[in-house]
């Protein structure tokens, strides 16, 4: 590229100027003056084209601006306008210019032409595309089967997954899969069953001490940016103590002020003796004794406090410390004495995640957490655990005429297995596909999802999706070509997520709602197209117009609908800010205190439940008559939950803590009276695992985790991440290395019931001793030259290429990991697999 | 290129550029003291002769491939290497540079007073080739010193980091080029039918071998105070010189390959050749081989004593942070 | 590049004097009354860095903020992470070391450049490398004690962190501070004694790298771990110092 010299000279002086007017020509620029949003060329110094929009590259999705030049985006920065990031974005945000410009991606759709995995495609148009597909799901719904398409999506939040399910209402089929059960799902139950809605947010910024179960947040979680920064900050700034149990030393653990090692599956066992001590020793304190009044212990809804303390003392007196240590490998000493932190330091923040609940015990192992949060009063006020806010959006509301929407029975596992799978198991889908007796999709489309490699059991994933007699029409909706895409019939090449437009509403840090859109930051390479524009087309081709007929439309009618956002400047506003924060919203706590006001429990179709205290209207479940609601009554009820208006507690009527998905009463539940219906202990308990208790001597757990430069399967093309990260050797202990004869970087086998994997042994005494630990982002066979090697049927020169200096691409642990859940949820138990290890 | 997880930025060419350099102006240095010591009969001339004609296309080539070496030429700026030439200033390098560029601009001329045919002490270039014989020793001294001091003068490298790195280059540099004068003579006069210049030969290769042995000699002992002092030390210079000490990375590169074959092989039998004459005046007659075989494998000891050198300093640095 | 070399030397090497400092000095004079110029005069702007290891979670922000900032190729580095381990179970500890140039007082790397292709700014410290001049004779990357050297195989010429001279001349915070999560990287003058650098250099026990080199780093951190692979046979202790460049080595 040629550089204009004279330009660089004209620079120079102009950004003194700059400098001049902003005071002290001398000093450096204070740095709470240095703004950001602007970027300047190295070679040319001019200035690059900016533009806000949204990051994809995890679910956090933070705010981000992208920077341009020559027409190419080079840059991603934070948004300094978010108030959820402070303008920050990680790594993985800002190596979505790989993203963009990945010279593997798939730029025109693909039309198999050899066998189902042969590798063979060709190009055709995305008429002749749109055809077939309409074709063939026209077909269906014609034929009163709408229901014989499935679409399984991964990673669809917001307005694509407005858009999307819009589109699928519209053609009617509600067999919808998605990919919760194999991420987090199990906690999301749990809430759903104990505080009802889910996802808590952890109101770092006003804590004074944070107990962490399991939670990588300085690495991974499902709101990254915000919260790991507001823990640096809780940390350095106001001496805030982290105490983690972990079974390996994540880059959490090391920023902890302590790390507990705990064996694998034992949380529940610790938090239970926590909860023991906590209330034995009378520690909950007032704020704990006063949140009892809305926590329901005994199946008498009308219980004391009284009554409550002394139901729970009984039901907590067989978890004693000592008894946890003989669980949990963690000191019955320390079991105390975190507990005393915990319940002395007021407010604190009890956080857990997927190291918590990925378990097959992790119903009740996260169910515990929230209990020995509940009983100090830690949950839904400043500095706890609190529920997430995120931004309520208005929107189009879609097709004309929905029709009633048929299913297909192959969501939620084998019938009857799992006892509350609210969020479906995915991880069995294809494996209830190839058993038939459920029924079988005629097409099969997937989105931002790998159905191959992103669940357990890859071998058998690849068969099912490899075997037309089972599947016969599959899709794949991608920009990439993966391991998935590999086997599917058609692709259709979707744009990357900078160039695509959408609003989005993830939770707040901080318990207030920010409003922000995703736009393109550059034109859709090649011939991509954003999957909602192709589902407004498809829905036009088959005759149900969605109403809109882009995405772009669809947020722009969003920004001029919502209020607030309109009166800012609406769309225009949005499409220059990128994010807006209504300046008048306060922080929200305690939303289960608002007393419900007396006319609200007299209106039309409300009634009252005698058995949980329930004031509900019966005409938004599936009731046929009042007669009937009130016979079967509000627990038993069809969606009964969806008519909730308040709990009644002492005679007074509250919001209490609003169910979903299921019909809980409005009582922060530690006695479950849905789980005890199914068989299982109404409060929480800590069970084994099973697989844990057979394990003969020498066979180690296998426990998958995240780092902080990769997301699951999907950034591995990206130069800049697989460059710091593209192996992922084994961690081991040196306690386990030397029984088992392996030396650092020696080449080892693991061997589960499912099968092996050879890796290499990382000996580290960063690890538990017991526990073989291998990160899930690595061993990828397609997905284009950086991540595998291997090119795609789009790949294109890049000279860039030349320098890559890595030629091993780890391994994927999840060819040995056997698809196993969590009996109550359905949560798939990542972290259990019983394994043999060796020296190769 | 990475060894051992440290990036090789120097490689190949820089290590032939040290070596080629070092036979080079050892080869200039011999042949212009030997020319000189042959005095005006000129006894020496042909040996000089050799060694006139070597060192020019040597250091010309060992500097061709550091160009080739340089980040620019590779990246296809052919001629941004003249940029050395724009500036002075005290890097061992620049210094180094001027100091090549002198050495052609020397050894060229001098050279060339050697080439006609029929060149002969007392001839027409008789006096320029003395001059330049005079300003050619120091030169070639002055070029072997500075590869080491190129290397040495890093305290972030501290394999390199000694003064007694220098004295061992130049030790080798003479050695070599002393090495490679004595292979070429017998080359040259494998089949001299003349036995009085074939004699000369003969005496000017006692001669060499015997400088030769002397060299080697003094090669060992600074190797000896290379390595002793470095262990001697503490911190980082101990710790690198752990590379080439027993069980070091590149230990036995350099005590079989370089001390062994290159050094104590040699010396031993220079030894067996020279020590008879100098105790008991008795000539011994090394076998023809041997004669071929000796500045073989000094020639090779003195590359492998570059490699070992530059990829030494490449695979230590400093020690804590 | 197609540029001839030797125009092009020129004029980036006026480029990268002017840029920021000299210019600055200029435009002051016209504008700023005379005790402003004599203060000028005296205190020159010296950029530095700070930091915060308590701070930094080791999450490679600021490593991938400079591949993109500068589009630097695959196996180089201005910018990376040392994570270093220590200890034995369950007495672990991880720490994490961003390093990048220094920007020397006494830098070495320009003592030992033969064409005057690198050298530290009188203006305000930083230490740059004008491609257009510089030939690749890599003996600065290894006079280098810091491994912040490398040749760029693009440009051919060497290459190291120039603590974003394009941004910060225009009143931004280099790229790498911009988007620490930790924001546990502090930019500016350190001979400001008003800039929040001073402040939390004054306020705070710093160390810099290797100290017994001489070279004055300009870049500080707060609770720095020093140790290294080395230490282990003097400590007898586990110590493991893991990077993600090419070159797993500290130099
Ligand atoms: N960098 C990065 N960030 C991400 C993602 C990503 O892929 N990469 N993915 C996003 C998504 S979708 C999700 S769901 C979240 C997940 O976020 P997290 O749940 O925080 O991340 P994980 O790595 O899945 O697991 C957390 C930790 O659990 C530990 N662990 C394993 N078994 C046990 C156990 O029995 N007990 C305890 N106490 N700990 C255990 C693991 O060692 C690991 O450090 O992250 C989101 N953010
Ligand atoms: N062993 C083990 N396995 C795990 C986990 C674990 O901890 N251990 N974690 C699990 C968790 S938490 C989750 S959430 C899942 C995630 O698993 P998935 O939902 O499968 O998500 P990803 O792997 O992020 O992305 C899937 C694919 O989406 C495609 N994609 C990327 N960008 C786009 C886009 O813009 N549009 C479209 N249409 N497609 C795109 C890419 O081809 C990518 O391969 O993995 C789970 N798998
Ligand atoms: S946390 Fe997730 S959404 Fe935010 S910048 Fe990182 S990858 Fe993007
Ligand atoms: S590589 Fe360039 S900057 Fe470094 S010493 Fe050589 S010429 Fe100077
Ligand atoms: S850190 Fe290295 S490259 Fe930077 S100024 Fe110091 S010596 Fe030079
Ligand atoms: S200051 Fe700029 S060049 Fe230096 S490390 Fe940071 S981003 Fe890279
Ligand atoms: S961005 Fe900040 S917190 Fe992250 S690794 Fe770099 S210095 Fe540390
Ligand atoms: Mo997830």
């Amino acid at each position: 590229m040629m550089i204009n010299r004279r330009d660089l000279l004209k620079l120079g002086a102009v950004a003194t100027g700059a400098l001049f007017t902003q005071g002290n020509v001398l000093a450096a620029p204070p740095v709470s003056e240095l703004s950001s949003g602007k970027d300047f060329s190295p070679k040319t110094g001019l200035q690059r084209i900016s533009k806000p929009s949204a990051c994809w590259q995890c679910v956090t999705r933070c705010p981000n601006i992208g920077y341009i030049e020559d027409g190419r985006l080079v840059k991603v920065e934070g948004q300094p306008r978010s108030i959820r990031t402070m303008g920050l974005i990680c790594a993985k945000g800002q190596a979505g210019v790989n993203q963009v410009n990945d010279p593997d991606r798939i730029l025109y759709p693909m039309k198999r032409v050899g066998k189902r995995g042969e590798g063979k495609w060709k190009k055709i148009s995305w008429d002749d595309a749109l055809t077939e597909v309409a074709d063939r799901l026209k077909t269906l719904r014609d034929e009163g089967h709408p229901e014989k398409f499935m679409f399984h999506y991964g990673r669809m939040k917001a307005s694509s997954s407005k858009i999307v399910k819009q589109f699928l209402a519209a053609y009617g089929t509600k067999t919808i899969g998605n990919h919760t059960s194999i991420c987090e799902g199990g906690k999301w139950t749990a809430q759903e069953l104990t505080w009802g809605k889910h996802y808590d947010n952890w109101d770092i910024d006003r804590s004074r001490f944070i107990l962490n179960f399991g939670s990588n947040v300085i690495e991974a979680h499902t709101n990254h940016v915000p919260l790991a920064q507001r823990v640096v900050n809780a940390m350095v700034n106001r001496d805030v103590q982290l105490v983690t149990f972990d079974v390996r030393l994540a880059n959490t653990v090391a920023k902890s002020t302590n790390w507990i090692p705990i064996k694998p599956g034992t949380d529940g066992a610790v938090a239970l003796a926590m909860c023991h001590y906590i209330m034995n020793e009378d520690l909950y304190g007032e704020a704990g004794r006063d949140f009892l009044k809305f926590c329901k212990v005994t199946k008498n809804p009308d219980a004391t406090i009284d009554e409550k303390i002394y139901a729970l003392k009984q039901h907590l007196a067989q978890y004693t410390p000592e008894w946890a240590e003989q669980v949990s490998g963690v000191p019955a000493h320390k079991i105390r004495s975190v507990a005393r932190e915990f319940a002395t330091h007021k407010p604190a923040a009890l956080i857990s995640y997927r190291g918590a609940v990925a378990h097959a015990n992790g119903n009740d192992t996260e169910r515990a957490i929230q209990m020995l949060a509940a009983i100090t009063g830690d949950i839904d006020r400043p500095g706890a655990r609190c529920r997430g806010v995120g931004a309520k959006w208005k929107y189009p509301h879609g097709a004309e005429h929905v029709p009633k929407a048929k299913k297909l029975d192959i969501l939620d596992g084998f019938k009857g297995e799992v006892a509350y799978p609210t969020h479906h198991i995915s991880q069995q889908v294809l494996d209830v596909i190839r058993d038939g007796s459920q029924g079988r999709p005629d097409v099969y489309m997937w989105y931002c999802y790998q159905p191959v490699y992103s669940n357990p059991q890859v071998q058998q994933n690849i068969e099912v999706l490899k075997d037309e007699e089972v599947l016969p029409y599959t899709v794949c909706v991608s920009p990439f070509y993966d391991e998935s895409a590999a086997l599917a019939d058609l692709i259709l090449p979707d744009t990357t997520y900078l160039e695509r437009w959408d609003w989005e509403d993830m939770v707040g840090p901080n318990q207030v709602p920010e409003f922000y859109i995703r736009q393109p930051l550059v034109k859709p390479m090649g011939e991509v197209r954003d999957f909602k524009d192709v589902c407004c087309e498809l829905a036009e081709r088959m005759g149900f117009p969605l109403g809109y007929s882009s995405a772009e439309e669809f947020v722009q009618l969003s920004c001029e609908m919502t209020p607030g956002i309109k009166e800012a400047g609406g769309f225009r506003y949005m499409v220059e800010n990128g994010v807006w924060v209504d300046p008048e919203s306060k922080p929200n706590y305690y939303s289960y205190k608002k007393e419900i006001a007396p006319e609200k429990l007299t209106g039309e179709g409300v009634i009252y439940d005698e058995e949980t205290g329930v004031y509900w209207n019966w005409h938004e479940s599936k009731a046929k008559s009042e007669v009937e609601a009130r016979t079967k009554g509000y627990t038993h009820t069809k969606n009964a939950y969806k008519g909730y208006i308040g709990q009644s507690i002492n005679g007074t009527v509250y919001a209490g803590f609003e169910p979903d998905k299921l019909n809980k009463s409005g009582y922060f539940e530690f006695y479950s009276s849905l789980l005890e219906e199914k068989g299982y202990p109404p409060l929480p308990t800590y069970t084994p695992i099973p697989e844990h208790e057979k394990m003969s001597p020498g066979q180690l757990i296998l426990s998958t985790y995240k780092v902080n430069v990769q997301s699951h399967s999907r950034t591995q093309n990206c130069k800049w991440l697989t460059e710091i990260y593209h192996e992922n050797p084994a961690w081991l202990n040196p306690e386990d290395a030397v029984a088992l004869g392996i030396r650092d970087k020696d080449k080892i086998r693991v061997k589960s019931e499912l099968g092996e994997i050879e890796t290499f042994a990382h000996v580290t005494p960063a690890v538990v001793p017991g526990v073989i630990a291998v990160s899930n982002h690595c061993g990828h066979w397609e997905y284009g030259r950086v991540a595998s090697g291997k090119t795609t049927p789009d790949s294109k020169d890049d000279t860039a290429l030349e320098y890559k200096w890595w030629d091993f691409n780890g391994v994927h642990p999840n060819w040995i990991i056997p698809d196993r859940q969590d009996p109550i949820n359905g949560q798939q138990a990542w972290m259990d697999t019983v394994v043999t290890v060796s020296r190769v | 290129m990475t060894m051992n997880g440290y990036e090789l930025t120097w490689g190949v060419p820089v290590i032939l550029y040290l070596f080629l350099a070092g036979v080079g102006a050892g080869a200039l240095t011999a042949s212009a003291s030997m020319f000189l010591r042959g005095g005006p009969t000129g006894r020496y001339f042909n040996i000089a002769r050799y060694g006139a004609f070597l060192a020019a296309p040597l250091v010309i080539i060992g500097t061709g491939m550091l160009v080739f070496e340089l980040g620019s030429f590779q990246a296809g700026h052919w001629f941004k290497f003249l940029n050395l030439f724009k500036v002075i200033n005290l890097s061992p390098m620049s210094i180094g540079t001027w100091l090549l560029v002198w050495f052609i601009l020397i050894s060229i001329p001098y050279a060339y007073t050697f080439l006609p045919k029929n060149a002969a002490p007392g001839d027409t270039f008789d006096v320029m080739r003395r001059l330049l014989a005079w300003i050619s020793v120091p030169l070639g001294i002055a070029v072997a010193v500075y590869t080491g001091v190129l290397l040495g003068a890093m305290p972030s490298r501290p394999f390199w980091n000694s003064p007694i790195l220098a004295m061992l280059f130049l030790l080798s540099a003479l050695s070599t080029g002393v090495a490679v004068l004595l292979l070429i003579n017998t080359i040259m006069n494998r089949n001299n039918p003349d036995p009085g210049s074939k004699m000369d030969a003969e005496h000017a290769n006692y001669l060499l071998a015997e400088s030769d042995t002397l060299l080697i000699g003094l090669e060992i002992l600074v190797i000896f105070l290379f390595l002793m002092y470095a262990h001697l030390s503490v911190g980082s210079q101990r710790e690198a010189i752990k590379v080439i000490e027993w069980g070091g990375e590149l230990s036995l590169m350099f005590w079989f390959w370089v001390v062994f074959i290159g050094l104590l092989i040699p010396v031993t039998v220079e030894l067996f050749h020279t020590i008879p004459k100098i105790v008991s005046h008795k000539e011994v007659v090394l076998h023809p081989v041997m004669i071929y075989v000796i500045p073989v494998l000094v020639l090779f000891g003195g590359y492998m004593l570059r490699h070992v050198i530059v990829v030494g300093g490449q695979i230590t640095g400093p020690l804590g942070l | 590049m197609s540029v001839n070399t030797k125009e092009s030397a020129k004029s980036r090497r006026k480029f990268l004097k002017n840029i920021g400092g000299i210019a600055a000095l200029t435009a002051g004079a016209t504008a700023l009354p005379k005790a402003a110029i004599s203060k000028i005069t005296k205190k020159k702007v010296q950029y530095g860095m700070l930091i915060d290891t308590r701070r930094c979670i080791g999450c490679h922000a600021c490593s991938v903020a400079c591949k993109s900032e500068f589009d630097v190729p695959l196996g180089v580095y201005r910018s990376w992470v040392e994570y270093t381990e220590k200890g034995t179970f369950p007495h672990v500890d991880r720490s994490f070391l961003p390093r990048l140039c220094n920007h020397c007082s006494e830098p070495p790397c320009v003592r030992v450049c033969p064409t005057n292709a690198t050298w530290r700014r009188d203006e305000d410290g930083l230490v740059v490398i004008d491609p257009d001049i510089c030939i690749g004779c890599k003996y600065c990357i290894h006079a280098c004690p810091y491994g912040a050297r490398f040749l760029n195989p693009v440009t051919g010429a060497a290459d190291k962190c120039d603590f974003c001279m394009h941004r910060i001349t225009q009143g931004l915070e280099p790229s790498c501070v911009n988007t620490c999560i930790g924001r546990a990287r502090i930019f500016g003058d350190i001979n400001d004694p008003n800039s929040e650098i001073s402040h939390r250099l004054a306020e705070n026990p710093t160390t810099v790298l290797r100290k017994e080199m001489g070279t004055k780093p300009n870049v500080y951190y707060i609770a720095a771990e020093h140790a290294d692979e080395h230490d282990q046979k003097y400590r007898n202790e586990y110590i493991s110092v893991k990077t993600h460049r090419k070159e797993k080595q500290r130099i």
